[in-house]
């Protein structure tokens, strides 16, 4: 960590904080009793959540039948759902571990809440192919093991199995980083508090006293799992792109398609990211930590991101007219000009052209828009998948096959219910642990712009001597 | 350069067969392998500027010298261009108005695929990125002269770069697939593009930190140290992993999808040129992946030369296998077509796995007008150097640069 910081860069947190003043900001969330925006917002979403359960227990009880799948649609919105929150599920990762070894310290701002998003939208995402399933009692078959069924084994050859490998290690990866990170927070918690409180938070932090010894472990672990997900965060992308470039479906069937949803991916859980860092930030006073410089560089990578997905959709849609393939064009004919003409609008519009607004400075400082437009990213990234999955099988080979699909009510339910659950676990998470890395907000204090001499620099705290 | 020169001249000459292909290959291949590096150093340095980095600031005269090869670029392209329209030569399938008449595929490609977008294309987009290039470097060297504590001038290269990343973003895919995935005319992959982008960023990452340990050699650049260069390592490493990732999906998905179109791009090369493509992936991923692992292989300068050579000369073997075997088809084509002597060659049949030196493997010809086109890039570089301050003096991050600690 180099100890001279260039007079240019804004501080990374403002306000001029004192280590204690730290602690206090970002323990007492979860001390004090639940604001009434917490409560309410709570209630929805175990409301959707509720909603979730019913819609589930209706799908495996009246069994698949209730969505609308039928030939040639084989996938609908459980698909366009799981892909979506796979794809949420990528800033997390990419933040806490790609941004860390570019050693990017702005990231100690909001890696915290980025992981934990993280682990509950993959949460979300697999609840689909779960439910999808049917007989979900059965769900275990999707596990290679030596059984009594015949022996069965799984489909080696399937995309669909790498998905399962895919994401259950990038989930406990994830989890394991997530988790490893929050010891020390917890600890701190701990030694704020009294009671039952404290044997529980206690028992969570392993232990955890500070020692120089355990800090070693924590950062040579935080390296080793930075280096493990890193891979991750472009192979889990790259496998669920497999499921269906691996087709002979035209418009499924294309090379570019694993880096083109990794940058997707990033672009959507960024978006998500900025989703819940400006409604998090403000219900829990966090503007000193989460500054607006966070939310203009999140907003520079959403720019970048949804340019490289523009550049990818181009090219599809060159090449596809390049190729001479008739069958290759009509896909993307039927994409763009087809019955879902007004998904592609969607997804063009949203992805690509709006996020060119973010060119401006202004808008990408300004908290309603990047609100505004972190939602428009998400309905857009939702779209994309509903366009790659919906158009192509919806216009197959045959004719006489041709159909529109619409979701039935279960299907919808079940989509606004993983909303549900993805929300009251964040609403939880926002509870109990602090949203912002105690540890490692306190580890950049200290060369964090002290040196920044431009319009929004502040008076040195006292403890800031330069730090070597 | 005079060595490459001569090996040019003697392709050129030695070359028995008609249209000159080996040489004609060579020249396209080199120009658009150096050009190709000369662009994507603008990209990465623009890309830098954009993020903030502070850390290059010490050396980035040498990325704004080394774009400066896309001048040179750009008027070797014009030789290849001028060859097009006044047939020296038989590079591409799609070139000739009567192949294109009777062929299906090319005539419904060739509103994309013919001289007139070759050429403007070329034109237009070289000439932007040239456009780029001279204004960030030109704005970095004013800001050595009068440079204030407003920064104005670095504000004003953030504008420039972050304006020349979608640019880059475009413009390279159009040019790409005109300059080199044209050559197999009626083969098409949508990651081609960013392939190729993959293969120069690798070269060029390779060529910084060679030139910088030449530099450092001599005396300048003392500031620059093993803490630098294991950045520039890291990049290496983790571009090479990139680009190993994207020849992969490229790969397996034609491969998985087994679709006679697409699969007879890997299958010829597969076949008829196993050297360039076991030697492609032996080069550019096995080798730099085992040695860049480890920490301390970034941080020496023997290592790091090694592996830098290694992964030059891999990405310009993987340029190599990207323009020969089409080319050769093409060439083959031709001279059957005009009922001339036909091109012996990997492409023929009846002789799979005999080597073909020029074509199925590079040879010291080859290699020699490499060697050229390095020299000149080079002596581009240097004589671009020598007229500045090695190390910028005004720049907001320079002492961030000085005191780079990873």
């Amino acid at each position: 960590m180099s100890a001279v910081v260039s007079p240019i860069r804004e501080p990374l947190i403002e306000g001029g904080k004192s280590y204690h003043q730290i602690s206090e900001d970002l323990c007492s969330p979860t001390e004090r009793t639940p604001s009434l925006a917490w409560v309410a917002a709570f209630m929805v979403a175990v409301t959707f959540l509720a909603l979730y359960v019913f819609c589930v227990t209706w799908t495996i009880w009246q069994g698949i039948g209730t969505w609308n799948l039928n030939r040639t649609i084989g996938w609908g919105w459980d698909i366009t759902n799981f892909v979506w929150w796979i794809g949420i599920g990528h800033a997390g990762t990419l933040i806490s571990a790609i941004l860390l070894l570019f050693r990017q310290r702005w990231r100690t701002g909001v890696n915290r809440a980025a992981e934990a998003m993280t682990i509950f939208a993959v949460m979300c995402a697999g609840q689909f192919p779960l439910i999808h399933m049917g007989r979900l009692w059965l769900g275990f078959f999707i596990f290679p093991y030596p059984n009594t069924r015949g022996p069965l084994w799984v489909n080696f050859n399937s995309p669909l199995l790498w998905d399962v490998f895919a994401i259950s290690t990038y989930f406990t990866v994830s989890l394991l980083f997530w988790y490893s990170g929050l010891v020390p927070d917890l600890a701190t918690i701990r030694d704020r508090s009294k009671g039952m409180r404290r044997k529980i938070y206690s028992f969570f932090a392993f232990g955890w006293t500070g020692r120089a010894k355990h800090w070693q472990r924590f950062e040579s672990l935080a390296l080793v799992l930075a280096g493990l997900s890193t891979p991750l965060v472009l192979s889990v992308h790259t496998i669920v792109s497999f499921d269906f470039a691996t087709s002979v479906i035209p418009g499924w069937h294309t090379t570019i398609f694993p880096p083109y949803f990794v940058a997707g991916a990033v672009f959507s859980g960024f978006a998500m990211v900025q989703t819940l860092m400006v409604m998090t930030r403000k219900v829990l006073k966090l503007e000193q930590y989460i500054t607006l410089n966070h939310i203009d560089s999140m907003n520079k990578i959403i720019l970048v991101t949804g340019t490289i997905v523009g550049v990818a959709y181009l090219t599809e849609l060159f090449i596809a007219w390049y190729s001479g393939y008739i069958y290759e064009q009509f896909a993307f004919y039927n994409r763009v000009m087809g019955p879902y003409f007004w998904s592609y609008i969607g997804m063009m519009g949203c992805n690509v052209i709006s996020p060119q607004l973010f060119w401006s400075k202004k808008i990408r400082r300004s908290l309603f828009w990047t609100f505004f437009m972190s939602i428009f990213v998400n309905i857009g990234m939702w779209f994309e998948r509903f366009v790659i999955i919906a158009t192509t099988l919806a216009r197959d080979y045959l004719p006489s096959s041709w159909s529109y699909y619409v979701p039935t009510w279960v299907e919808i339910g079940l989509f606004l219910g993983t909303l549900g659950l993805f929300f009251t676990l964040f609403l939880i998470f926002v509870r109990v642990a602090p949203v912002v890395a105690v540890a490692e907000v306190k580890q950049i204090l200290k060369v964090a712009g002290d040196q920044y001499a431009g319009k929004h620099s502040h008076q040195p705290s006292a403890h800031s001597e330069t730090h070597h | 350069m005079g060595l490459g020169i001569l090996c040019l001249l003697l392709t050129f000459f030695l070359d028995s067969q008609p249209l000159h292909v080996r040489f004609w290959t060579n020249f396209l291949q080199n120009t658009v392998f150096f050009t190709g590096i000369a662009f994507i150093t603008l990209f990465i340095y623009a890309a830098f500027i954009t993020s903030w980095a502070g850390w290059y600031t010490q050396f980035k005269r040498v990325m704004e010298a080394m774009t400066m090869f896309l001048v040179p670029g750009l008027v070797l392209l014009l030789v290849v261009i001028a060859g097009l329209w006044l047939g020296w030569h038989e590079l591409y399938h799609w070139a000739s108005a009567e192949e294109v008449a009777k062929d299906q595929v090319l005539l419904g490609k060739s509103g994309f695929l013919n001289k007139g977008w070759y050429t403007l294309g070329t034109l237009v987009i070289v000439g932007i990125w040239i456009f780029f290039a001279m204004r960030l470097r030109s704005l970095s060297l004013a800001e050595d002269q009068n440079g204030g504590v407003d920064f104005a001038h670095h504000r004003k290269m953030r504008i420039f770069a972050a304006a020349f990343l979608p640019v880059a973003g475009f413009s390279s895919a159009a040019i790409i697939w005109q300059w080199t995935m044209s050559i197999d005319a009626h083969w098409y992959s949508t990651l081609y593009a960013w392939y190729t982008g993959a293969s120069w960023f690798i070269a060029a990452n390779a060529t910084l930190i060679l030139l910088l340990i030449y530099l450092k050699s001599k005396g300048y650049y003392q500031g620059v140290n093993e803490e630098h260069l294991q950045d520039l390592g890291k990049y290496l490493f983790a571009i090479s992993i990139f680009w190993t990732y994207l020849w992969f999906s490229q790969y397996m998905l034609i491969w998985y999808a087994n679709i006679g179109e697409e699969t007879t791009y890997f299958q010829t090369r597969m076949h008829d040129y196993p050297v360039l493509f076991y030697g492609n992936l032996v080069m550019n991923f096995i080798l730099p992946f085992f040695i860049l692992m480890r920490n301390d292989t970034k941080r020496k300068y023997g290592t790091l030369v090694f592996v830098c050579v290694l992964v030059i000369l891999g990405h310009w073997v993987d340029f190599f296998q990207m323009i020969k075997p089409g080319a050769l088809d093409t060439a083959i084509h031709a001279a059957g077509a005009h009922g001339g002597e036909t091109i012996s060659g990997a492409g023929g049949h009846g002789d799979h796995g005999a080597f073909h030196m020029g074509f199925t493997i590079p040879g010291l010809l080859d290699l020699g007008a490499m060697l050229g086109f390095a020299a000149l890039f080079i002596f581009v570089v240097f004589s671009r150097l020598e007229k500045v301050a090695l190390e910028p003096t005004n720049d907001p991050y320079m002492a961030e640069s000085v005191h780079h600690h990873v």
